[in-house]
């Protein structure tokens, strides 16, 4: 009852004497600069002692305007604006747009197996990627340093698959709309069959060092919890929505790039608490390694790319030997493609939860707005629902174990 | 799935059609996705009867958003993408608002329907500059707080020197007066410095140096 009254307080006072009891409360400030936010993100915080009784997030550090660049952008440079939100997963940023792009030019059942496949394979690896950079980010934060270098470790064997792929390690745009930039390697096989002989190991070695660990489990256990209800209420999705207990994968509910075809479980927790959390994104890494498997066992051979090269550049040898190969790749590469009006919303599940693509066209060859619904966005608002009431040290795991890209959240 | 997304979509169409006869402006299915186009007064209502209906559950707003058609009267979409986590049913609700000469022009707020609304509505009014009426907490979340401007709407500019923000500084043409207190100024004391003088030519038989 006394918590209801103290949430009244207006943020800039912090001193408040009622009829009968004096009320102290500190509002401080946590970030933009602090090491466990993760980048740029500010919290208000009033504490009464070491509790928070209200907590404000502040937005907005890195705002780069990614949607007002990508409406002066054609189609097909837009792209690369996507690799720049959510760093740590640039590869399903591609996948949204390029899915989003697919639909809106109506191509979408024209996508090659193996461009689907090879998709969902990296996507996939991405997953992973992104999960390993919050198990070791959000384990120093608690204390536990050793695990960051082993996660790291990892993700290294991952960034040189994308390296191998597309030449780049992070910022890949290797998904394109109408396919992939290029074709699969030689040798690509041999390194991700290496990578999936090699995880399952370490991924025990890091249950090994966290989820019976006494330290873990009780700054973890319990903590920040929130309630199935509000987290769909509050837009909470992903692993945060699971770790409450819901089973909402939009990999398994609107199957889109052909996952229906992957067999895979969905993990769900049942407390809704960091612990909760932290055991779902475990377990999703081994349920996306089940789908890497598959994947690379049934990837069929063909073309990469749709055939129609208004979406998709013509190959290098036939611009200098076809006349209308030439035409194509200096209109693409000069104006672009210009879909039919329209407008469409296009979700996936990305590591951190629903990435939803709106794109509107309005028959031009630039987008006329693409908005980004951001996983991270959702989950953040949901974040003052689980540390309102908790103490202020428990505020680092709470933002931990919720996995926000900053990059994502201001755009 | 895209035969039952359809099915619960037109259900959806009907439950409104039904309950909110002549509201219902217009309804539009491109690329397999239903919009329904509504006035911005019906829009409170027609979302919580869907998040109360008893079988169709919009219990999740995933996103929210707005278009500028610069052109058109009335100039802005808001546009709000529903979902049903219990029966996978998603819907497109759409309104319109902003005539003319109106400044910054109001939606009614849904925040209290679906609590994720509150930072989506932020944001719109952030970088469209629509104001949701009811909205508890109506504060802008990506641009500072003393920016004046709405970025996402189509007059205004991508970039260049016509950036109306001259207390951030940065944008103003070199033969405009500047602002006080903004960092080109100090750029320009630097350059309105006098030249060092050439150095002396060294004299026959002295060492160079």
């Amino acid at each position: 009852m006394q918590l209801e009254q103290k949430k009244d307080l207006p943020i800039t006072e912090s001193v408040k004497v009622d009829e009968s009891t004096r009320v102290d409360t500190m509002t401080i400030n946590m970030g933009p600069q602090h090491p466990s936010t993760h980048g740029v993100l500010r919290l208000i915080l009033t504490l009464e002692g070491e509790t928070v009784v209200r907590a404000v997030p502040d937005i907005g550090y890195l705002h780069t305007g990614i949607e007002k660049t990508a409406e002066s952008k054609s189609y097909f440079q837009s792209l690369v604006v996507t690799d720049r939100m959510d760093y740590l997963a640039p590869l399903s940023n591609n996948l949204g747009y390029s899915l989003a792009v697919e639909k809106l030019l109506g191509v979408e059942d024209d996508i090659p197996a193996k461009a689907i496949y090879a998709r969902v394979l990296l996507v996939e690896l991405q997953r992973i990627a992104s999960h390993l950079v919050w198990l070791g980010t959000s384990a120093i934060d608690l204390g536990a340093q050793s695990v960051f270098l082993y996660c790291f470790r990892e993700r290294e064997l991952i960034l040189d698959i994308f390296e191998l792929v597309s030449g780049v390690r992070l910022m890949t745009s290797y998904i394109m709309p109408g396919g992939l930039q290029a074709d699969l390697p030689p040798g690509f096989d041999e390194q991700v069959q290496a990578f999936i002989d090699l995880f399952p190991e370490r991924l025990r070695e890091y249950h090994g060092l966290l989820t019976n660990n006494q330290i873990w489990l009780e700054r973890t256990k319990g903590i920040a919890p929130i309630s199935a209800k509000d987290a769909i209420a509050l837009g909470c999705t992903g692993p945060v929505l699971r770790g409450s207990g819901v089973a909402w994968d939009v990999r398994k509910m609107f199957p889109y790039s052909g996952y229906e075809q992957f067999a895979f479980d969905i993990p769900v927790g049942s407390n809704g608490d960091v612990y909760d959390r932290y055991l779902v994104r475990m377990l999703e890494m081994e349920e996306s390694l089940k789908i890497v498997k598959q994947a690379l066992e049934g990837m069929p051979t063909g073309p990469y790319q749709v055939s129609d090269h208004k979406i998709v550049p013509p190959p290098k040898w036939a611009v200098s030997t076809n006349m209308e190969a030439l035409i194509h790749h200096f209109k693409l590469y000069t104006e672009g493609y210009r879909p039919p009006a329209g407008e469409v919303y296009v979700r996936i599940e990305s590591p951190k939860g629903e990435l939803g693509y709106y794109l509107v066209s309005d028959g031009t060859a630039r987008p006329y707005r693409m908005h980004v619904r951001a996983p991270s966005f959702g989950n953040l608002e949901g974040l003052p629902k689980m540390v309102e009431g908790q103490l202020l040290s428990d505020v680092i795991a709470a933002i931990g174990s919720i996995d926000i890209v900053l990059g994502e959240v201001d755009r | 799935m895209a035969e039952q997304l359809s099915k619960l979509a037109a259900k959806t169409v009907e439950v409104v059609r039904e309950r909110f006869g002549e509201a219902v402006l217009e309804v539009v299915e491109h690329r397999g996705e239903t919009t329904i186009l509504l006035p911005p007064d019906k829009l409170p209502a027609v979302s919580r009867y869907l998040r109360d209906h008893p079988t169709l559950h919009y219990d999740s707003m995933a996103d929210l958003t707005a278009v500028d058609w610069l052109e058109r009267v009335p100039r802005y979409d808001v546009v709000y993408h529903l979902l049903s986590v219990q029966t996978r049913a998603v819907i497109r609700l759409k309104t319109r608002v902003g005539q003319p000469e109106e400044e910054l022009p109001a939606v009614p707020s849904i925040t209290g329907i679906w609590p994720s609304a509150n930072w989506f509505e932020r944001e719109v009014y952030d970088l469209f500059g629509i104001n949701f009426t009811g909205h508890p907490d109506l504060r802008r979340i990506l641009m500072p707080e003393d920016w004046t401007s709405h970025p996402l709407r189509k007059d205004y500019p991508l970039t260049g020197i016509e950036l109306p923000e001259p207390h951030w500084g940065g944008q103003v043409a070199l033969n405009q007066p500047l602002p006080p207190g903004t960092g080109r100024q100090t750029i320009r004391v630097l350059q309105s410095r006098p030249q060092t003088p050439p150095r002396p030519k060294p004299e026959p038989g002295e060492p160079a140096r």
